[in-house]
């Protein structure tokens, strides 16, 4: 029996690991999203930290510069959005569309010469603990720092946007850009602020990608996972905390039904694969019924175009 | 310490339109001034060049001789100049706390501190920790109000502060204005109600076209003489005869009208029953949000609501959608104009398509007639005298009182049997709800019937036979409107009782 409790151990160990870029691209896009600014381009900016985290392993041989640079190259390509939709009042939708097409295309380019290089071991932080301690050994030790930044993360985004003032202002200019700026608020400025910081999470997801879980560069490596992301600061209401859970569950039944296809099941593979995001979707929409609490997390301005009266 | 604000040569003009058109105008705490104008006056742009909100192409502020550069709303906050919107800068989905507190320099504690001492000072009651979009119009202006009482200024200006409010809540603002003047803080006060400005105001600016036309002590001013400074001409009165014959036939009949929704920001309805009778005028008062707009879409039939009866000229129609009851004479009109009743982007013509009733032959072998529907929508611009006759022109560019005189033409074309009409004449200026206002009198004259959903009490008192007042989804008793009187009709819009 005690294997399999070890087992069990382990299994929930990598559900955790094969969440967190889901969480840290969420939790990203959700501040984005409650200064009221729809940005489409999640997986594009993914992608981009994916392939400037490897390429500067490889350049630099440092993981330090790596994760760092992986998140400014996230900044830097949602500061094109930012650039699009702030300064010259473009389309959210399209903006963001159109960035994810071009991250997907740039980062192909770029990553052509890092393929098929081995990446490096990222440390791992407890490593002792979790052989010796049963069971909440593998869960609680032995992970990368990025894991348990990735979780307390939705956590601080919670208090950031409750309890701060800065947080209070976010919202604000979510619920209505033009009282904020009758207010005296930078409207523009928030926005920017929230643009960059969304995109230097999504860079961090895509690091996290190519340096931790699978550490290697491949084109296409995010494989829709920045879509997932998307969908799941909506299906959370944009919550931080329902986005963890939504993230949890999706990474978990992803793994749960690779050992279901492993073990033989006599299920169509297809449904196994549509499991997850079945699942995810059923679950959040359960969990987020109260129509009340909707209409007050959803930023109202979403995706509109705000310009200022002069 | 007293406080003087000095205006001068202020010019704003956007393409195709002098909003202020040399503006020059002083005034001095101690006094409330009204600024008086019709919409498009020019009122609002230099309120907003006063709160820093734009700024203008040519002229100065002084505020006690100083000269301000007043480039952005901080600076307007800086200078203690307040300011309350008509439409509220309030984030609905925010407690009133949080929306106070957001531009606050003390500390939470400390400020809920002094904001209590303002609810107290001023015999203000909100709760703090509420979510704004749960407070009614009274309520949040109050908020907006303790916002600018927290910087303590020296010049409070409120941009139609009463549009949304009803009697009761307006004597309340009435009487805190009049605290505010008499603690110096310097007032003034834009409207287009002539009544308001007579009883508040010490001085009045009237505004037209840009334009400062005259400036006066309001002890010297009568409704009339307001009222014609503001429209530059002469203004027909309009006053119905009320007609309440008891044998009429019944002509629409509503029963167990009940609307339930989970979206906090509906109401729901409460078993509404009611009748009209032919050629008669049955107002609905309320203030808004109460219910009107759900009230407005069942009978529309936008809504459809289990076990509710509607007979309309002898048939159940209950069950039938909109389209389906044009076709058997009802016609609408509803309040927003722009999203609900005509789509902006097309062309005069095209709206004028839009509600295709089956006789008109618009539309054949699924091809449009554009001859005859622009035919028809010439018609309409003339005998409704919308200022134009391009029926090609898109009609985000008419005005407010063309537009809805369009609207109005476009239903009554047909010579319905019931017009249903919601806030018709909301923020039109006054010479178009005279029209407004004819016009429907004029359709109760044909022994044709209205149904008119109205915020505003002066026009239910003016154009209907019969009033009854919705509150929080119920509908009072109805009575016939030569019983009724504004302060009964308020009292009941607060949710009062007056038996």
């Amino acid at each position: 029996m005690s294997l399999d409790i070890s087992f069990i151990g382990i299994l929930i160990g990598s559900i955790m690991a094969s969440s967190v870029p889901l969480i840290l691209a969420a939790s990203g896009e959700l501040i984005t999203e409650r200064s009221g600014v729809l940005n489409l381009g999640v997986e594009g900016m993914m992608i981009i930290g994916a392939i400037s985290g490897f390429a500067l392993m490889v350049i630099t041989d440092n993981l330090f510069i790596a994760i760092i640079g992986s998140m400014l190259s996230g900044v830097v390509i949602s500061l094109i959005f930012g650039f699009l939709t702030q300064s010259l009042l473009t389309n959210h939708v399209a903006t963001g569309l159109a960035l994810t097409i071009f991250g997907i295309g740039l980062s192909a380019m770029l990553g052509k010469d890092f393929v098929g290089i081995p990446g490096k071991d990222f440390p791992i932080l407890f490593s002792s603990l979790r052989e010796s301690i049963p069971f909440f050994g593998p869960i609680l030790f032995g992970h990368s720092i990025i894991l348990y930044f990735a979780f307390v993360l939705p956590f601080l985004t919670s208090y950031f946007l409750k309890k701060t003032k800065l947080g209070l202002i976010v919202r604000a200019v979510g619920d209505s850009p033009v009282s904020a700026s009758n207010q005296g608020i930078n409207v523009v400025l928030v926005r920017y602020c929230c643009i960059l910081y969304g995109g230097g999470m999504c860079g961090l997801a895509g690091a996290y990608l190519s340096l931790i879980y699978t550490p290697q560069w491949i084109e296409n490596m995010t494989a829709g996972r920045g879509w997932i992301a998307l969908a799941l600061v909506v299906f959370a209401t944009w919550s931080p905390i329902k986005v963890l859970i939504g993230a949890i569950i999706f990474g978990g039944i992803s793994i749960l039904q690779l050992h279901m296809q492993a073990v033989g099941f006599r299920i169509p593979v297809q449904f196994l694969i549509a499991l997850p995001y079945l699942m995810t979707i059923i679950v959040l929409v359960v969990i987020s019924r109260d129509s009340r609490k909707i209409k007050l997390n959803t930023p109202t301005s979403l995706g509109r175009i705000f310009y200022k009266e002069k | 310490m007293a406080t003087d604000l000095r205006i001068s040569n202020i010019s704003k003009i956007y393409p195709g339109c002098i909003a202020n058109d040399n503006v020059s105008l002083q005034f001095k705490s101690g006094k409330i001034y009204a600024l008086l104008g019709e919409n498009g006056a020019g009122k609002s742009t230099l309120v907003k060049i006063l709160s820093g909100v734009i700024s203008p192409d040519n002229g100065e502020v002084y505020l006690n001789e100083k000269n301000l550069k007043l480039s952005s709303p901080l600076d307007a906050k800086k200078n203690k100049i307040g300011m309350v919107f008509q439409h509220f800068n309030l984030f609905e989905t925010l407690s009133v706390f949080e929306n106070l507190s957001i531009d606050a320099t003390e500390d939470n504690k400390s400020l809920r501190v002094k904001i209590n001492e303002i609810l107290k000072k001023y015999n203000f009651s909100i709760d703090l920790d509420v979510p704004v979009l749960n407070l009614s119009a009274g309520q949040k202006q109050k908020v907006e109000i303790i916002r600018c009482l927290l910087r303590s200024p020296k010049v409070l200006i409120m941009d139609e502060p009463t549009s949304v409010l009803t009697e009761q809540e307006t004597e309340e603002l009435f009487i805190s204005l009049k605290k505010f003047c008499d603690e110096g803080i310097l007032i003034i006060y834009i409207t287009h109600k002539l009544k308001e400005v007579l009883s508040l105001c010490d001085e009045v600016a009237v505004m037209r076209k840009g334009k400062v036309v005259s400036v006066s002590q309001t002890q010297n001013e009568k409704v009339e003489t307001l009222a014609n400074k503001m429209v530059g001409q002469k203004l027909a009165k309009i006053k119905k005869k009320i007609n309440i014959s008891k044998n009429k036939d019944e002509i629409f009949k509503v029963k167990h009208l009940n609307f339930y929704s989970d979206d906090p920001f509906e109401t729901n309805l409460v078993n509404l029953n009611f009748s009209v009778k032919k050629g008669e005028c049955l107002g609905i008062a309320g203030i808004s949000g109460n219910g009107q707009n759900e009230l407005f879409q069942i009978l529309s039939g936008e809504i459809i609501t289990p076990n509710t009866s509607i007979i309309f000229r002898n048939k159940e129609i209950a069950k039938l959608n909109p389209k389906q009851r044009r076709e058997y004479l009802m016609a609408f009109s509803p309040e927003d104009r722009i999203s609900q009743a005509a789509v902006p982007e097309l062309k005069i013509y095209e709206n004028v398509a839009l509600n295709n009733f089956k006789s008109s032959n618009f539309f054949e072998k699924g091809l449009v007639n554009e001859r005859k529907i622009k035919e028809h929508s010439k018609k309409i611009l003339s005998d409704f005298s919308v200022n134009t006759d391009n029926v090609e022109l898109k009609s985000q560019f008419l005005s407010g009182g063309n537009l809805q005189k369009l609207i109005l033409g476009r239903e009554l074309i047909t010579a319905p049997e019931l017009l249903i009409c919601y806030n018709p004449t909301w923020g039109l200026d006054v010479g178009a709800i005279n029209y407004i206002h004819e016009t429907l009198i004029k359709i109760n004259d044909q022994e044709k019937s209205t149904i008119l959903i109205s915020t505003d009490t002066e026009e239910l008192l003016k154009l209907s036979d019969r009033i009854a007042v919705i509150y929080k989804g119920k509908l009072s008793k109805i009575m016939p409107s030569d019983e009724v009187t504004p302060e009964k009709l308020g009292i009941l819009m607060g949710g009062g009782s007056i038996d």
